[in-house]
């Protein structure tokens, strides 16, 4: 480094002599350039002195134990160099050397090497000599003079064994490899968990007989459970054939194969790709060189790292780190590393792995591959396929809702004509009619009859015409809804009833002028309301019936009194007229009274008739008082055999009102007869019936009947008037019903309570009609 | 006009009822009392006037079947005739049993009725008859003395004097004397009559 400084010295000297012979003007001129230029060149020389450490390159000596076949020791040796090249700050110069030791261990190969080495380096100067596999270790130990006297060494590539066998000086340091054949034992027994026997495989070369004693050793150490077969010493096709005859529940372990037993050499990584090969069962390596050959996995770090390690600490020692400072470290690189193709061939389950387990040689998919374009590509398609979707959705959609539109409008044709029901719209101003064709056959219109407004006026019935037509010119009128009932002539004469539901369009102000409803067939509801009608008043008809009935015995009775009466003033008057001088007086007597006796049994049998006439409901005048007394008359006999006393409180100011008496009577017989059997277990004295009538503030007359018997329970109370409820041993259960529904349709109410002091009070209620007085 | 029969009393809730029955039975002679409620006919009729009651067998408040109850329970022997609407044989039967002397049915003839009337009045007849006919036989043993009493119970259980004598520790003359009393103060000629007497007046003889 001094020399180019002292070298660029002399050059400047000469250059000051040039400048010597040179004629310049004076002596003074000449000193002074010279001192300047001394002082140019001495400082100009310590710069150059600075530089130069930069300049000058760094040389660093690679030393293989190998040759350059093998690829491990190539894969190191890369790594070292890439690593040392990236890092260092000063310009380095690497050379590399194959010492091919391993496959040469005699000491005239050495020392030939050794000579090799001074002789091609001689003029040399080496900061740093690596050296890659362990057989190089002695080989620096003994010609480390032949390189440069002290020069540090880094290692790679040492076991731990051989580390710790041979006695290193402070100033060789390195990274030691450390294998551990018992996890990739492991790591077999795990992807393998049906393995039955284990096949150790080594070579015979000295290299290998180290290799198969550690693993020997690591595999006995573990004690595994499979029948253990170490296959040394084999002759390379032996081999072969011997692991295409495997069982595949073998795990086949291949260590290596430097030689066979006949001394043939080998690169054991080959050998292990033909093993992989030819084998029956998976096989596992130590090394990672093996990965890709057709093994399943190992237990390793990667050769690259073990060089990377190696070129750091070369780093730190170029960089003036003290090497006897630097212990060897452990190269950390150690991993569980599987071959994913090799294990999908032998069926091996990835969840078996390890855990941090490092998965080599994955299919790479397209998407590793080509991540953005997929994207992208995934990305448009993607886009395109949503567009078309939309498009096709839309599409669906819209003819969806016509086909729901088209279906819906043919369900609710089809369900309006299935219900007899027809539409229909109407515009006033245009007088134009939209009907469905229903309406033409509920109007018994032929095909050739247009649907318009004059057509469907003129089948309905004359007298319901004016009518239906106010009813819709009123619901145009006042924007709302309208219904009326109608009856159609039929072509054949029949009538049927159509209901007519209108709705002017009052939300909308463009429609003001329209109205849409429907027809409705109601004529079987008609003809079911009459029928239920009929009904009605024959099973009202059947009660009074019923009610007479039971109390025959006692009409009987007083039917039976007045002709009593009646024979026995007869035959009072036939004898007087036998007298001599008959008493005329007393006769015309007897006969006046035969005539009010018989007045009195017709009365009693015309009330009977008018009770179990089937008639039709009448309205006429009622004085609700007269039907209580005849009421009390006719059950009078049944009164005095039931020995109950009957009292009556009627008001003398009852307004008169519509009514049917008959039914009236019907009701109020009921709510007697009620009363009287209410009392069965009443004691004989005080069995009393109270009736009584008065006028209300409210318009309505009230009548009331008043019982002595053990009154009503709330259940009863809220059930009497259920069809079929009742109390009674023999009841039928429709009295109170059907006096209900007589009430009701008097337009008055029937009210059950209990009095005070004991005893039910059943009555009804019955609106007045002023006007009937008025009208008297 | 004939003369006076005896006296029906009516009884009826029905006023045309009982005004045409009892204008019927004036007309054939009989004094009639009518009453319209039983209650009435309970508290103001005269048991002692002779004649029979006509009944109408459903009142309000106490029917014809009670009202004879009532009378009978009083004492009262006068004969009842019932008047029915329904007759019933029930009924019927039970008021023959207290002891009716007719259940009529409504309407009733007059036939009928008058007939039933005229065997109530024998029956009512003979029944006051008899009751006067005991009232005199009791006021003849009534004047005997208890001794003579006791000697006739022996007689009429057919003892002879002297077994008498011994029975009631007196002398046989004693008792010929007694017996002979008894039959004067009885108006009796034989034992036989005697024994005949004391039958009608319920007396019964001596026990041994």
């Amino acid at each position: 480094m001094f020399y180019l400084g002292i070298r660029l010295l002399r050059a400047g000297s000469n250059l000051v002599r040039t400048c010597d012979r040179v004629d310049w003007p004076g002596v003074r001129y000449t000193r002074i350039l010279r001192g300047a230029f001394l002082l140019i060149v001495v400082t100009f020389s310590l710069l150059s002195a600075e530089s130069r450490a930069n300049d000058v390159p760094r040389r660093v000596l690679i030393l293989h134990s190998f040759n350059y076949t093998f690829p491990a020791t190539t894969i190191v040796s890369e790594a070292i160099r890439k690593r040392l090249l990236e890092r260092s700050p000063q310009r380095l110069e690497i050379e590399a050397e194959y010492l091919d030791l391993a496959r040469r261990p005699d000491e005239a190969h050495a020392l030939r090497m050794a000579n090799f080495l001074r002789e091609k380096y001689a003029n040399v100067h080496f900061d740093l000599v690596v050296v890659i596999g362990f057989t190089g270790i002695p080989f620096i130990q003994k010609y480390r003079d032949v390189v440069g006297p002290g020069v540090p060494v880094v290692f790679s590539d040492v076991t731990r064994a051989t580390y710790e066998a041979i006695k290193l000086p402070s100033d060789i340091t390195g990274i030691i490899s450390e294998y551990y054949p018992e996890k990739t034992l492991a790591l077999a027994e795990g992807l393998q968990p049906g393995a039955r026997r284990l096949v150790v495989i080594g070579g015979s070369d000295s290299l290998d007989r180290r290799w198969r004693e550690a693993a020997r050793k690591a595999i006995e150490a573990r004690n595994p459970k499979l029948e253990t077969l170490y296959w040394f010493d084999l002759t390379y096709d032996a081999l072969l054939v011997d692991v295409s005859r495997l069982p595949s529940d073998t795990i086949v372990m291949f260590l290596t194969f430097f030689s066979d037993s006949e001394g043939k050499r080998f690169i054991p990584r080959d050998v292990a790709a033909a093993v992989a090969k030819a084998s029956a069962a998976p096989v596992y390596g130590l090394f990672e060189t093996y990965l890709g050959t057709g093994i399943v996995g190992a237990y390793t770090y990667t050769y690259e790292s073990l060089g990377t390690a190696a070129a750091d600490m070369a780093l730190e020692i170029l960089s003036g780190t003290d090497v006897t400072k630097l212990p060897p470290r452990a190269n950390p690189m150690l991993a569980f590393r599987v071959d994913a193709g090799v294990m999908d061939r032998w069926g091996l389950k990835q969840r078996n792995l390890p855990p941090d387990s490092i998965v080599l040689f994955k299919e790479p998919s397209l998407w590793d591959e080509h991540r953005n374009l997929v994207l992208a590509t995934l990305f448009v398609v993607g886009l395109q396929s949503l567009l078309v979707a939309a498009l096709l959705f839309q599409r669906r959609r819209r003819r969806q809702a016509e086909i729901s539109l088209k279906e819906s409008e043919e369900r609710m044709t089809f369900t309006a004509a299935s219900a007899n029901i027809g539409l229909w719209q109407f515009d006033r101003a245009t007088n134009e009619v939209w009907a469905t064709e229903h309406c033409r056959a509920m109007f018994g219109l032929p095909g050739d009859v247009p649907l318009t407004r004059d057509t469907l006026v003129a089948a309905i019935y004359p007298e319901d015409r004016e009518m239906a037509i106010g009813v819709l010119r009123g619901a145009i009128a006042g924007h709302q809804s309208a219904v009326t009932d109608v009856r159609v002539v039929l072509p054949d004469g029949r009538l049927r009833w159509v209901r007519v539901r209108a709705r002017a369009r009052a939300d909308d102000p463009g429609a003001r002028n329209q109205l849409s409803g429907i027809f409705v067939d109601i004529t079987e509801q008609k003809a079911a309301e009459s029928a239920a009608e009929l009904q009605r008043e024959e099973v009202t008809h059947l009660m009074r019936v019923s009610v007479l009935g039971e109390l025959s015995g006692a009409i009987a009775h007083e039917v039976n009194q007045p002709l009593t009466a009646i024979l026995s003033n007869a035959q009072a008057a036939l004898y007087l007229l036998t007298q001599e001088s008959p008493n005329l007086v007393e006769v015309r007597e007897a006969l006046q009274d035969i005539v009010q006796e018989d007045n009195r049994a017709g009365e009693v049998v015309h009330r009977l008739r008018s009770l179990l006439k089937k008639g039709e409901t009448r309205a006429e005048p009622i004085d609700v008082n007269e039907l209580v007394n005849q009421t009390t008359t006719l059950l009078r006999s049944e009164m005095i055999a039931r020995q109950i006393v009957v009292d009556t409180d009627l008001a003398d100011d009852l307004p008169a009102m519509l009514g049917d008496p008959v039914q009236l009577q019907q009701v109020l017989l009921n709510l007697v007869m009620n009363a009287m059997d209410a009392m069965a277990s009443t004691p004989v004295g005080r069995r009393l019936v109270t009736i009584s009538t008065r006028a209300t503030q409210a318009g309505t007359i009230e009548a009331l009947v008043r019982d002595r018997g053990p009154g009503l329970t709330p259940v009863q109370g809220s059930r009497l008037f259920e069809p079929f409820y009742t109390t009674k041993e023999h009841g039928l259960g429709l009295g109170l019903t059907i006096c209900s529904t007589i009430v009701q349709a008097h337009g008055g109410k029937i009210t059950l309570s209990n009095h005070d002091a004991g005893g039910a009070i059943a009555g009804f209620t019955l609106p007045a009609q002023e006007f009937m007085v008025a009208a008297q | 006009m004939t003369e006076s029969l005896s006296t029906v009393f009516l009884v009826d809730d029905d006023a045309g009822v009982l005004k045409a029955l009892s204008r019927l039975l004036r007309a054939r002679g009989y004094d009639i009392k009518v009453f319209t409620s039983p209650q009435a006919f309970l508290t103001d009729h005269d048991a002692s006037i002779p004649g029979c009651a006509v009944l109408d067998v459903s009142m309000p408040g106490l029917d014809g079947l009670e009202l004879q109850q009532a009378l009978t329970a009083g004492g009262s022997q006068r004969p009842v005739i019932f008047l029915t609407g329904k007759g019933d044989i029930p009924t019927s039967v039970r008021a023959m049993r207290a002891g009716a002397i007719d259940f009529l049915t409504k309407p009733v003839s007059d036939a009928d009725l008058l007939a039933a009337i005229t065997r109530a009045e024998k029956d009512d007849a003979s029944t006051r008859h008899s009751n006067a006919e005991l009232d005199q036989i009791n006021a003849r043993f009534a004047i005997l003395t208890p001794r003579e009493r006791e000697v006739m119970t022996h007689v009429v259980a057919g003892r002879l004097n002297k077994q008498i004598a011994g029975d009631l520790g007196t002398v046989e003359k004693t008792i010929k004397v007694h017996r002979g009393r008894v039959m004067e103060k009885l108006g009796v000629r034989s034992v036989a009559d005697l024994v005949r007497l004391a039958e009608k007046a319920g007396i019964s003889p001596a026990k041994l």
